[in-house]
Parts: structure tokens; sequence; C-alpha cells
């Protein structure tokens, strides 16, 4: 589905030097499938989603979406940033409905599809509010509708649930995965949470930090569906999130 | 007190009254003849207002400051956003700005009058450039802060550059530029009548200064008081506008209205 080879990203500093935030990647993500890509603070992980996205031109290698390369962004691929990016001047119907009608769909067919898309993402009643009259969940909720709505097969997160909160942050991650049962997209989900990556994905990327290079791929065997009450005192998840934990504060790597 | 202040238009009648009463008080005082008292001065309202002529006077003001202000949007506007985006627009414009900005676009009125005369053309042309000055600069502030991964959700959707500028980039900067916008009406008002002061043969100005001329203080401070007025009306008519445009912005804008000539 996804086919990333040999990707590398320099971007120019202010003081005219180059610096290498990504340093060859390669990483096949299948269809359906749903990886994280974990790492500290500033390893690129941002940078690698915005180049899957079309958003930033990669240095050298490519990105391949079903075997066409990626060179610009396209609705096959729809975005969820930490900083929501809605439009604030729009209604949560408008939001929702911006990329349907973007994409040529008849009013009323694309206002149906996103009022039930705003009641799947439990909003129902907020379809008039403006953006500014959410909270930080209820925002991340109408900006992950706004994007479902438009129907790309790739999800690419950004740290999505970032600037929520812990309570708020492990219930948007229940809906996620409830979400994603029903028509398992191909999810690359960025973020720095052991445990949210171990919760929610088949595998774990972790990158090492700046440039950031593949360190490890983990496969994370674990029944679906995945209700965190249970996977918390399952052993076998334990060992998981413990296990990359020691690879993401490994001493033995220094920088080259 | 902070009650009698909710009271909507109480504040400003007040200080409308205190002004009114300082002014009759110095005039009583000092007896110039060049400082009528307020009440001699506010006679001379109904008069000039059913006057025919004055009446086309001030319509004819009217009508070249909205001409010159709405040139200056849909100049102004486009410009601003463009700057904003393209790094190419910007290192064009910016310098032409940095030089016209501060000079007082009134003081370009005689260059300006021996291309075009003293006609319409002239005086509508120095309001277009009095307004689209802070126009354009709060554009491009509205612009350049518009958040990137706004844009690349917009990018994602199909849109292209063109239609993110229009439709994106415009209404996102919407705020930012209303306050442009009511900086320039300001000083549309301005060098409306500056302009007129220049090349006098009709207009506010004109009545302004021909009452002047003939020592017809009355009249003087009659005409000020109906500019004041016509400022006033138009800047609430404004601020109403503004407030149902952008009701859906972060109240993050308070705007003062501030600007050179
Ligand atoms: N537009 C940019 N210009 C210059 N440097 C950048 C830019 N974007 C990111 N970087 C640098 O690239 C590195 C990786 O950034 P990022 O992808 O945001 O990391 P992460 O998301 O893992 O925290 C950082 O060192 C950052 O400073
Ligand atoms: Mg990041």
């Amino acid at each position: 589905m996804i086919s990333i080879e040999r990707l590398s990203k320099a971007f120019d500093t202010a003081r005219g030097t180059s610096h290498l935030a990504l340093s060859d990647i390669s990483l096949d993500v299948a269809g359906g499938e749903f990886v994280s890509i974990l790492g500290p603070s500033g390893c690129g992980k941002s940078t690698l989603l915005y180049i899957v996205g079309g958003f930033v031109p990669p240095s050298s290698g490519a990105v391949r979406v079903q075997g066409a390369a990626v060179t610009g962004p396209g609705p096959d691929r729809g975005p969820v940033f930490q900083e929501f990016a809605l439009f604030p001047w729009k209604t949560v119907l408008g939001n929702v409905m911006y990329g349907l009608l973007e994409q040529g769909a008849p009013k009323k067919i694309a206002e149906d599809r996103a009022r039930a898309l705003i009641e799947m993402v439990h909003l129902k009643g907020y379809e008039n509010f403006y953006p500014k009259e959410l909270s930080g969940g209820m925002k991340q909720r109408v900006a992950i509708a706004r994007t479902l709505a438009y129907g790309p097969s790739i999800l690419l997160m950004d740290e999505p649930f970032g600037a929520l909160d812990a309570h708020t942050r492990t219930g948007m991650q229940h809906e996620l995965l409830e979400i994603w049962e029903r028509d398992r997209k191909t999810v690359l989900f960025v973020t720095h949470s052991v445990e949210e990556a171990v919760f929610l994905s088949d595998r774990v990327v972790v990158l090492t930090r700046s440039p950031g290079r593949i360190k490890e791929i983990s496969r994370i065997d674990l029944p679906r569906p995945r209700r965190r009450a249970e996977l918390l005192v399952d052993r076998r998840y334990q060992d998981y999130v413990v296990a990359i934990e020691k690879l993401m504060d490994d001493p033995a790597e220094v920088r080259a | 007190m902070t009650r009698l202040t909710q009271i909507p238009g109480l504040p400003p009648l007040v200080a409308a009254a205190g002004l009114l009463a300082a002014w009759e008080l110095a005039a009583r005082v000092f007896d110039i003849s060049g400082l009528p008292p307020a009440h001699a001065a506010l006679r001379e309202l109904p008069v000039i207002l059913t006057d025919k002529e004055s009446l086309l006077n001030i319509l004819d003001s009217i009508r070249r400051m909205v001409v010159g202000f709405a040139f200056a949007l849909v100049f102004a506007i486009p410009v601003g956003l463009m700057m904003g985006r393209s790094r190419l627009t910007a290192a064009f414009f910016n310098p032409l700005l940095m030089i016209i900005y501060p000079v007082p676009k009134a003081a370009l009125m005689p260059i300006i009058m021996l291309w075009l005369g003293v006609g319409d053309a002239s005086k509508t042309l120095v309001i277009f450039l009095g307004v689209s000055l802070p126009v354009i600069y709060h554009a491009y502030q509205g612009a350049r802060a518009v958040e990137e991964k706004m844009l690349w959700s917009a990018a994602a959707m199909g849109m292209d550059a063109r239609a993110r500028l229009t439709r994106i980039v415009f209404p996102a900067a919407l705020p930012e530029i209303m306050v442009g916008v009511r900086t320039g009406l300001v000083l549309a008002l301005i060098t409306m009548v500056t302009s007129e002061m220049i090349a006098r043969k009709q207009g506010v100005g004109d009545i302004l200064f021909n009452a002047l001329a003939m020592a017809q203080y009355e009249t003087v401070y009659a005409t000020i008081v109906i500019i004041g007025l016509l400022g006033f009306v138009i800047d609430v008519g404004f601020e109403r506008l503004r407030a149902h445009l952008v009701a859906w912005a972060e109240p993050a804008h308070e705007i003062a209205a501030v600007g050179s000539t």
C-alpha cells in the first residue's frame, strides 16, 4: 500500500548549513495495517509523515502509494494534525462537509454523510457550533470526521491526541480503534507515547534520535478488538511496553 | 459604575455632552470670533443639512469616498494576501510600500492634480492610496499568519493553490483584514476632506474652507461636527458588520483606529 524507499531529508538551517532530519528510511506498510512511528522529540517523525502526505518533498528516496510515486498531497491520504487545523469560520457541519463538496459530491449527499460521521464521533447536537466553542477533544473528533468524510484510504495522524489530557486521550484511542475496526484503513500514526503505540498498532517503528533512522520494528501480536482495561493486566502487553521503552532510552545509542 | 458603562450608547453620549459643554464654556470665557459657542454652531447644522447645494456637496464627497474605498479593497486585499503567501510577491511590494507608507497621501495631491486635474479622479485616487496601504499591510500580516496545517488539510482535499488563497487564506485572514479596513475607513474620511481642501471645487471640504474664508465660523464648526458624525456613523456601522462577519473568530483582535494619512 505505502512503500517508503531509502528516504532521507535534510533541511537548510538559518546558519546556512544543512541539517539531516531523516536518514535512509525504508518501510512498507500493507493495506489495512495500523503502523505507529515512535521516537524521541525532534527525531523526524512528523517530517516522515509530511513527506508521505506530499506536503514536504524528500531530499532523496521516494514514497509510493499503490505503486504510484507521491508528488504532492491528495485525497487518498488524509492528514490529522496535533493542531487540529479546523477551518474556524466553518461550523462543525461545514468543516466535515468541506472535503466532500471539494470532491464534487452533491450538497445533500455531503450533508447526510457529514451528519452520520458527526454522530459516529459522538458530536451529535454540535453540528452548528464553531470550532472556538469546542474543547480540544471535540475539535480533534471534528478533524477526524472531516478527514474520514472524503474517504482517504490512508490516514496520516501526527500525534493527534498529543494536545489532549490523559483521560480524553485514552477515550479517543478507543474511539479511533472502533472507527478503524469498521473499515480497516491503512494508518500511519505518529506518537511519542510507547503505550499508545502498543495499544493501537499492528507494528511499531522505533526511530533513533536525530537524524531519524529506523532502529527497530516490533510486531504487536495482541488480539483485537483491544480493550485498554484488559490489556493493562495482560502480561504480553506489559512486555511489549517494557521492551520498547528499553529500546527508546538505550544508552548504547550514540550519534554518528 | 460598571453598570452605567454597560448601558449601550450611554458612554459616548456622556462624552459628547461633556465635549459640547467644555466647548460652550471655553467660547464664553475666551470670547474670540474664531471660536463661536457650541449652541451657535449647532444651530447651523439644520441650515446646512436642509440646503440643497450643501447636501449635494456632502453626497458628492461620500460618493468619492465610497468609490476610492471600494477600489482600494478590491486592489489591496488580493495584493496583501498574495504577499503573505508568496515570498517573491512580498519581496517585490515590500520596498514600495515602505516608501509610500509614511508619506502623507494628501502631500501627493498637488502632483496627482498635475496628471489628473482637480476633479474627481485626483481626489478618488488619493483616497484609494490612503485606504490601500493599511489594508495591504493587515491582509499581508493576516495571510502570513495562516496556519500551515490548515492549508495542508485543504490541499489534501484536492484544493489547488489558487483555491486555497481565495477560500482558505482569505477567510482565515479576515479578522486581521478587518483591522486594516477599519483603519482604512478612518483614512478614507481624512483623505476625503484633505483632498477637497487642496483641490477646491466641491465637497464637504469645500464648504468648510469657503466658510472659513468668509469668516462664517459657525458654519465651519457645524461642518466639522457633520464630518465627525459621519465618521462616527461609519465606524459604528462597520463595527456591526465586522462583528457579524467574524463572529466565529477567537476574540484576539482588540482593534484601535490609528494610522498615518
Ligand atoms: N521546516 C523545517 N525547517 C528546518 N528544520 C526543520 C523543519 N521541520 C523540521 N525540522 C527539523 O527536523 C528535525 C525533525 O523534526 P520533526 O519531524 O518535527 O520531529 P518530531 O516530529 O519527531 O518531533 C528537527 O530537528 C527539526 O528541527
Ligand atoms: Mg512532531
